[in-house]
């Protein structure tokens, strides 16, 4: 093809119609439905613009670059799961390879919910497909800064605890005030680990938030904070529950609103996240995002009883707002001279305590989470879970992550401590997560034995 | 006996079955006349047998394709109904289309009305325009008709002889725009089309056959004659499709094979995996337009025996277009065709000449003739080759959207490259080897496509849609609209119900249906879930008359390769 063409909006459209939670279930077979019947008689896939592609399955192995599933991946995760993550990576491969200018995974099921470590669904969530993505473009493709815009109504509590201490990736969501909805997380003071202060940023937003306040946030946080942390690549976690009609969320995003959303973000990748309004928002909120990433003109697409100016806030919403943004800028600002809270340190470690839901399977999990604070590199983490099963026996587990950019002395000490971990009797499970080497490995500490997944 | 017609853009190929032995064959050239073609090929292999045996006639016509590339057709205008979504601004790039206001939502509501007085200042534009037919397509028409036909009305009321097709009618998949061109092609073509089938069945008649006639479709089926005026577009591009099921006819069942149709300047290509043709997933590309006409997935790739070469620099080029015969031919060029007589891979034409032609290229560049000859053969040979990688490429990357699908993805490699048309059949082997295949010529590989015309079947297709909340089911082919009387309509009764609908409208058209033999082409159920109870389901149901042919021939059975 000629290089003169303009490039073309991947698109991988997968509704998995033979996959659901439960029959009844929010993220079940009918979810984009209606989606696929607006997208087909528009004839999207026909435009130039577009390009659609098939979707390939994601391999365990990347998978277990990002998550610690306990006990095995393969546990934890259906072909539908792998089918999502590996639309989101295929993608990535070609928007990176220079294939197409911008690209969109419009897939089930969800992500955003789904942390480091996984011990069942939460939030409709197994695995995270953005951080999988994240990790593959980093390990594959040597890309450094990514900045992931989670623009669902939920708090993306997964990603954010993925990428917590991590300071080249910027990790921005707006929600719903977490006081009135699902997960309950998302508060302006969570702004990350130590060593990657304010490289998380939370946006609660009032319900009943409009599109107004919400542009209002992007032209004067978000955009400005990309400016300047000028990431190589922009993953937009693309949940639709914003929308007016959403039956999960309060806030009153229109389809008009996500196109505009869309085109001042101009994400790299925009992968589906919620949304379970699904005749009155998906069909329309998704025919907006997908012709705002192609260029094309969305001033077309309205909700059937759309009306301009039908949503209107309060000045105090406003004001709220606007104190919200002000108080994150200043934050922005100061990131890179943040103290450590000394009450936080644990001779070298710096650590924090968890206490993770998974609403969905009904499991408590409780986290000792350790970062080694190192001066060469930003350091390897260690992670104690113990997550209560209900009727079986607890799962208990170490989990040790070794960021690639991991010092020599701090890959020796993260090895030292995987195996003297697989002798004691403390855990059932011990992974070792080499970012470094891009080889996982994982231990049975009942069976005395020990399995790994390598690179290619 | 069977009698198969394949009209060409350069020859008409005919032949006579006889319990599957060919008995006759024709081969003339294509005149201006198509009818005249028609019928001298017909009476040519009809010279000794005894008409009353005909049982049936099938043939394929380009006829569409001439009147659509000629622009041999009246005017006709659009009434678009496409309400929210896509801007208009992309459908008024047409001069002829009208937007009009109205919408249909996906589930067949109506969420915006139409406007009388709107529709009547559009009407009165276009009868000043002298314009008498009349395309009325909406979006999601097919989810429910009532605006279409609403419009209909009003335009049969105030201008009682106009032609006027429905988009719901005529498209009844999901896609507006194909739907739309799908529309205006059939009004465009419509009444020159019966035109031309009026006087088919009047020099039949004049010759005492009265065999029952069918004409051939893009997706390798057949339509009564009488049937197929009413989608005169799906008669489209049959040509591929009869060579397609020639072929079948002409190799082992279960056979993945890979047609190539080697002519003078192009080069046709398509699949036959596991013994089914391959239907493209896309539709017909007229004028550059997608459509909604159902067509076998075929390629044509600029390249055949007589194209012309030429040198760029030190490289060779073929070129898409033919200056007359081969040199060895006594044509002005060099051409492929020099190449193979080189090589000694085709006894056409004249040794010398041949490689004086490849001396032509090999002077500038400094080779031996048959080293000239060998890399020309090699660049056909690839560029063909490689068409056929991407078409089974492109086969393996067409989107699933169920987790089933995509880990059943298929996979196959072709096992024989069958060659046919006649036209250079040197280069078949060339391609069989490179792609790792057996090469086949059939014997009957100069009318292949004939065979196929000959040995197609009838086919049709019902569509039907229910929604039980809403309480009602449409049958899309009728464009008809019923209440769900029964409160526990299930997947069963669904099925019942299309299959009754395709005997019905088979019935129509003079077919008789083997219910037994009914395939369910497509079908998806689900449940709609609202406040976490079921309100109703959707069914989606596609039934169809059996694809296949009704024999094969010859050989056909038992090859050896
Ligand atoms: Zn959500
Ligand atoms: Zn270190």
């Amino acid at each position: 093809m000629s290089k003169l063409l303009p490039k073309k909006t991947g698109l991988i459209f997968f509704p998995a119609f033979d996959w659901a939670i439960s029959p009844t279930h929010p993220e079940r077979e009918e979810r984009l439905l209606y989606t696929r019947d607006q997208i087909f008689e528009e004839g999207i896939m026909d435009l130039p613009q577009i390009e659609e592609y098939s979707p390939s399955l994601a391999l365990i192995h990347d998978l277990a670059r990002t998550h610690f599933c306990v006990p095995r991946v393969e546990d934890q995760i259906t072909e539908a799961h792998l089918i999502a993550a590996g639309a989101a990576i295929l993608l990535a491969d070609k928007i990176v390879q220079g294939e197409i200018k911008n690209g969109f995974a419009l897939v089930r099921p969800p992500g955003h919910h789904a942390m480091r470590v996984v011990h069942g669904n939460r939030g409709f969530c197994n695995i995270n497909n953005e951080a999988i993505m994240v990790e593959y473009l980093r390990a594959r493709h040597k890309i450094k800064r990514i900045a992931i815009i989670d623009t669902d109504v939920h708090h993306g509590d997964g990603t954010q605890d993925i990428f917590w201490h991590d300071p080249d990736v910027l990790f921005i969501s707006f929600h719903q005030d977490g006081r009135t909805l699902y997960p309950g997380t998302g508060f302006t003071y969570e702004l990350g680990g130590p060593r990657a202060y304010a490289r998380t940023i939370n946006i609660p937003l009032p319900p009943g938030t409009t599109d107004d306040s919400l542009l209002y946030v992007v032209d004067n946080l978000i955009l400005p904070v990309l400016a300047d942390f000028k990431p190589d690549f922009i993953v937009n976690s693309a949940g639709q529950d914003n929308h007016y009609t959403d039956p999960l969320g309060s806030m009153r995003i229109t389809a008009q609103g996500y196109a505009k959303l869309t085109e001042k973000l101009r994400p790299d990748l925009a992968v589906l996240e919620g949304g379970y309004a699904i005749e009155t928002a998906l069909p329309y909120v998704n025919m907006s995002i997908i012709l705002a990433l192609a260029g094309l003109d969305y001033s077309g697409v309205k909700e059937p009883d759309y009306l301009p100016g039908r949503f209107k806030e309060t000045p105090e919403h406003k004001d709220q707002v606007r104190r919200i943004v002000q108080e994150l800028r200043q934050r922005w600002e100061t990131r890179d001279n943040a103290p450590i809270e000394k009450r936080d340190v644990n001779g070298n470690y710096y650590q924090r305590k968890k206490h993770i839901f998974y609403d969905t399977d009904y499991i408590e999990e409780n986290q000792l989470e350790k970062l080694r604070l190192c001066d060469c590199c930003p350091g390897y983490l260690i992670i104690d879970t113990k997550a209560n099963l209900g009727f079986n026996r607890p799962a208990t587990a170490l989990c040790i992550s070794v960021p690639a950019a991991a010092c020599p002395k701090c890959r020796a000490e993260a090895g030292d401590v995987f195996q003297q971990s697989k002798k004691t009797s403390q855990y059932r499970n011990v992974y070792l997560q080499d970012k470094h080497s891009d080889t996982f490995y994982g231990y049975d500490c009942e069976k005395s034995r020990e399995w790994l997944t390598e690179g290619r | 006996m069977y009698v198969g017609v394949d009209v060409g853009g350069t020859y008409t190929d005919a032949v006579l079955l006889k319990n599957n032995r060919v008995r006759a064959m024709a081969k003339i050239p294509t005149r201006e006349n198509l009818l005249s073609s028609l019928l001298e090929s017909i009476d040519t292999i009809l010279k000794d047998a005894d008409k009353k045996e005909i049982k049936r006639i099938v043939f394929s016509t380009t006829i569409i394709t001439n009147m659509i590339a000629g622009h041999k057709y009246d005017q006709v205008e659009l009434l678009l109904i496409p309400g929210p979504g896509l801007t208009h601004d992309y459908y008024k790039i047409k001069p002829y289309v009208h937007i009009i206001s109205g919408a249909v939502d996906y589930r067949g509501r109506v969420t915006a009305r139409l406007d009388k007085q709107e529709i009547d200042a559009a009407l009165s534009k276009i009868a000043a325009g002298g314009c008498n037919k009349v395309g009325v397509i909406g979006k999601f028409s097919p989810r429910n008709t009532s605006q279409e036909k609403r419009v209909e009305a009003i335009i049969k009321e105030k201008y009682p002889d106009w032609q006027v097709e429905l988009g719901s009618r005529v498209g009844g998949k999901l896609n507006f725009p194909r739907r739309a061109e799908t529309t205006y092609l059939t009004c465009a073509t419509r009444q020159p089309y019966r035109a031309f089938l009026d006087s088919v069945q009047q020099a039949l008649a004049e010759r005492e056959i009265n065999a029952d006639v069918f004409i051939l479709k893009a997706d390798g089926g057949t339509l009564p004659l009488k049937g197929s005026e009413e989608l005169p577009v799906e008669t489209i591009f049959s040509g591929p499709a009869a060579s397609t099921l020639g072929v079948q006819a002409l190799t082992p069942p279960g056979e993945t094979s890979v047609v190539v149709d080697i002519g003078g300047t192009t080069t046709d290509l398509a699949l036959i995996l596991s013994g089914k043709p391959l239907l493209s997933a896309k539709g017909a590309r007229v004028r550059d337009q997608l459509t909604q006409v159902r067509a076998l997935a075929v390629k044509s790739v600029p390249v055949g025996g007589d194209s012309v070469l030429e040198l760029d620099g030190n490289k060779i080029i073929i070129r898409s277009e033919r200056q007359g015969q081969a040199y060895c031919l006594g044509g002005p060029v060099p051409t492929p065709t020099d190449a193979l007589r080189v090589l000694g891979l085709t006894s056409l034409g004249d040794q010398d000449r041949a490689a004086e032609a490849m001396g032509i290229l090999g002077k500038a560049l400094g080779r031996e003739i048959k080293d000239i000859a060998a890399r020309v053969i090699d660049q056909v040979v690839e560029n063909i080759s490689a068409e056929i990688e991407k078409m089974f490429w492109e086969w393996e990357q067409e989107p699933a959207y169920r987790v089933w699908e995509v880990l059943h993805k298929h996979k196959e490699k072709p096992r024989l490259v069958v060659g046919v048309g006649g036209g250079a059949a040197g280069f078949v082997n060339k391609v069989a080897d490179r792609l790792g295949c057996s090469p086949y010529i059939p014997q009957y590989a100069a009318v292949a496509n004939a065979i196929g015309a000959a040995v197609a079947r009838p086919t049709m297709q019902v569509s039907l849609r229910a929604d039980t909340e809403q309480g009602y089911y449409i049958i899309q082919e009728e464009g008809q609209q019923e209440k769900i009387k029964d409160r526990n309509f299930n997947e069963r009764m669904a099925l019942d119900l299309a299959k009754e609908s395709l005997i019905k409208r088979a019935a129509k058209y003079g077919l008789e249906v083997d219910p037994d033999e009914i395939e369910v082409a497509s079908q998806e159920v689900f449940n709609m879930i609202r406040d976490w109870h079921t309100s109703g389901r959707l069914f989606d149901v596609t039934v169809q008359t059996p694809r296949g042919i009704t024999g094969r021939v010859g050989d056909g059975g038992d090859i050896d390769v």
